[in-house]
């Protein structure tokens, strides 16, 4: 991602706040909606930085004139990102906009295509985040609180600032071994 | 540290001018399996010091009752190369270090590119057995002088016919490094084994355009240089140890029982790195950035600059 990676010891990630103005032959934007004024933003520092720009966007249009393309779902998302990279050249930069939950989906597609983790940038939008029960692998949305119950299996978890890029999301763990639900004792 | 194997020379056949390949059988049992781009140290006893330099495995991976590698003689040489060309005949005895890999093929790329230069085609020569084997897709160019440092050049234009591209530096041909690499897909690999000058290129080219870096590998095996002759104080017992100008420190260290990790001995795969404390450093390693060369150095390529002295946190 960027080069804050390097410093930032935790698990956490660091997303970018600007287009890296890196050599490359094109840059993709995957935006989860296009209409966002970051997207604007970045589009337009990319276009600043003369390199070919493709924008796929998940729902809304951006206002600049740029080659953007709106995608029905999240499958049809991938399966576009797949074409675009099956034949791109090696010096290609992915951008990412989205929720945090959207940008590790994209992240993951986007490796399996056979970009490295250095050619991809995030962008995160809104706070929403997805946490994981690591006692029944539930995933859920919260926002920024620190503790939570699982939906599904009724555990009050803890949220822990420990990030899997993996599944994208924070791990909850059980807050209270001795009263998992918040019951209290029988 | 691993033990030594010992091994005898059962062949050794002259390629060009300057090349000669060594066939390697083991003393007694089996050698020690590698993967492709793995390379060993051979110990050379010249001039009443023991020099390791590093060769790449040629061939199968798969052969394990021998081991190749090929010498190129250099000009420049502290007696390592000469040795292997003049003095080492059928029947004598050597030491090798075990294989060690620094150079191995990416297992997810969807394509290959081997860029050689004179004679490091010799770990491509591993590569190129086991890309075949997989199927794998794959694209090798050459850079040589013809009838100098073209070696295995007609055995490799029958295995690979239009994957081969040969440049011959006699009649001017050249590589555009530029063009190769611009024209490579998503999901490519490129490995460079050469001079610096090659590596220098390939790097240089590679930045301009944006290659990712964890897309490119490179190899130098260029024996250190000499320099001027310096001295190292030890830190932790206040020795002082005077270092040559036609031994390298790490070899130095190593005469005077002074064992340090190490697996390429030409500046490039870190494990050497050692702490210093004063002195002006000549850095010749293509390892440490440029903020860590303030208190670290590779002492298997690197010296006192201008003889100074130095201090390391040994």
């Amino acid at each position: 991602m960027t080069s804050d990676t390097a410093s930032h010891k935790h698990s956490t990630p660091v997303y970018a706040e600007a287009p890296s103005p890196v050599p490359c032959q094109q840059r993709i934007m995957l935006a989860q909606d296009a209409s966002h004024a970051e997207v604007a933003r970045f589009v337009e520092a990319m276009q600043a930085l003369q390199q070919p720009v493709t924008l796929v966007g998940l729902t809304g249009r951006a206002p600049h004139a740029v080659q953007q393309e709106i995608v029905s779902d999240r499958a049809s998302l991938g399966q576009r990102l797949t074409v675009l990279l099956d034949d791109a050249p090696l010096c290609t930069r992915l951008h990412v906009s989205g929720d945090e939950a959207f940008l590790w989906h994209c992240h993951a597609l986007a490796q399996a295509a056979g970009l490295a983790d250095e050619q991809i940038e995030l962008i995160r939008l809104g706070q929403r985040r997805h946490l994981y029960c690591v006692h029944c692998s539930c995933l859920q949305e919260i926002a920024e609180e620190g503790e939570a119950t699982c939906q599904d299996c009724g555990v009050r978890l803890l949220v822990r600032e420990h990030f899997s890029r993996r599944l994208g999301a924070y791990m909850g763990v059980c807050l209270d071994a001795c009263d998992p639900r918040g019951e209290g004792r029988p | 540290m691993t033990a030594a194997l010992e091994v005898q020379v059962a062949g050794i056949c002259q390629l060009t001018p300057v090349v000669r390949e060594f066939t390697l059988v083991p003393v007694d049992g089996i050698l020690p399996s590698f993967s492709c781009g793995s390379h060993v140290q051979v110990h050379i006893e010249a001039g009443g010091r023991t020099l390791r330099n590093a060769y790449s495995l040629l061939g199968d991976p798969a052969d394990r009752d021998h081991y190749r590698i090929a010498v190129r003689l250099q000009e420049a040489s502290r007696g390592g190369s000469r040795f292997m060309h003049e003095q080492l005949s059928v029947g004598d005895r050597l030491r090798l270090s075990p294989p060690a890999n620094l150079f191995a093929p990416h297992s997810r790329a969807r394509h290959h590119v081997l860029i050689a230069g004179g004679i490091g085609i010799t770990p491509f020569l591993s590569y190129i057995a086991e890309l075949q084997a997989k199927g794998a897709s794959f694209e090798l160019h050459y850079a040589y002088r013809a009838g100098l440092t073209d070696a295995y050049l007609a055995s490799l234009r029958q295995r690979l016919g239009e994957r081969l591209h040969g440049y011959d530096s006699l009649q001017g041909q050249r590589l555009d490094m530029g063009r190769l690499l611009a024209r490579q897909k998503l999901g490519t690999h490129a490995y460079v084994c050469g001079p610096q000058s090659l590596l220098d290129c390939v790097r240089e080219q590679a930045a301009m355009l944006g290659w990712p870096q964890s897309s490119l590998h490179w190899e130098a095996f260029a024996a250190p240089e000499p320099g001027a002759a310096f001295s190292v104080t030890l830190t932790s017992n206040g020795r002082q140890i005077d270092v040559p100008a036609d031994s390298s420190l790490l070899e130095t260290l190593e005469a005077h029982d002074v064992e340090l990790p190490n697996l390429c001995r030409g500046g490039v795969c870190g494990q050497c790195a050692t702490g210093y404390s004063s002195g002006e450093v000549e850095h010749r390693d293509s390892y440490l950035a440029p903020a860590e060369r303030a208190t670290t150095l590779m002492p298997c390529v690197s010296r006192g600059r201008c003889g100074s002295a130095l201090t390391l946190n040994l």
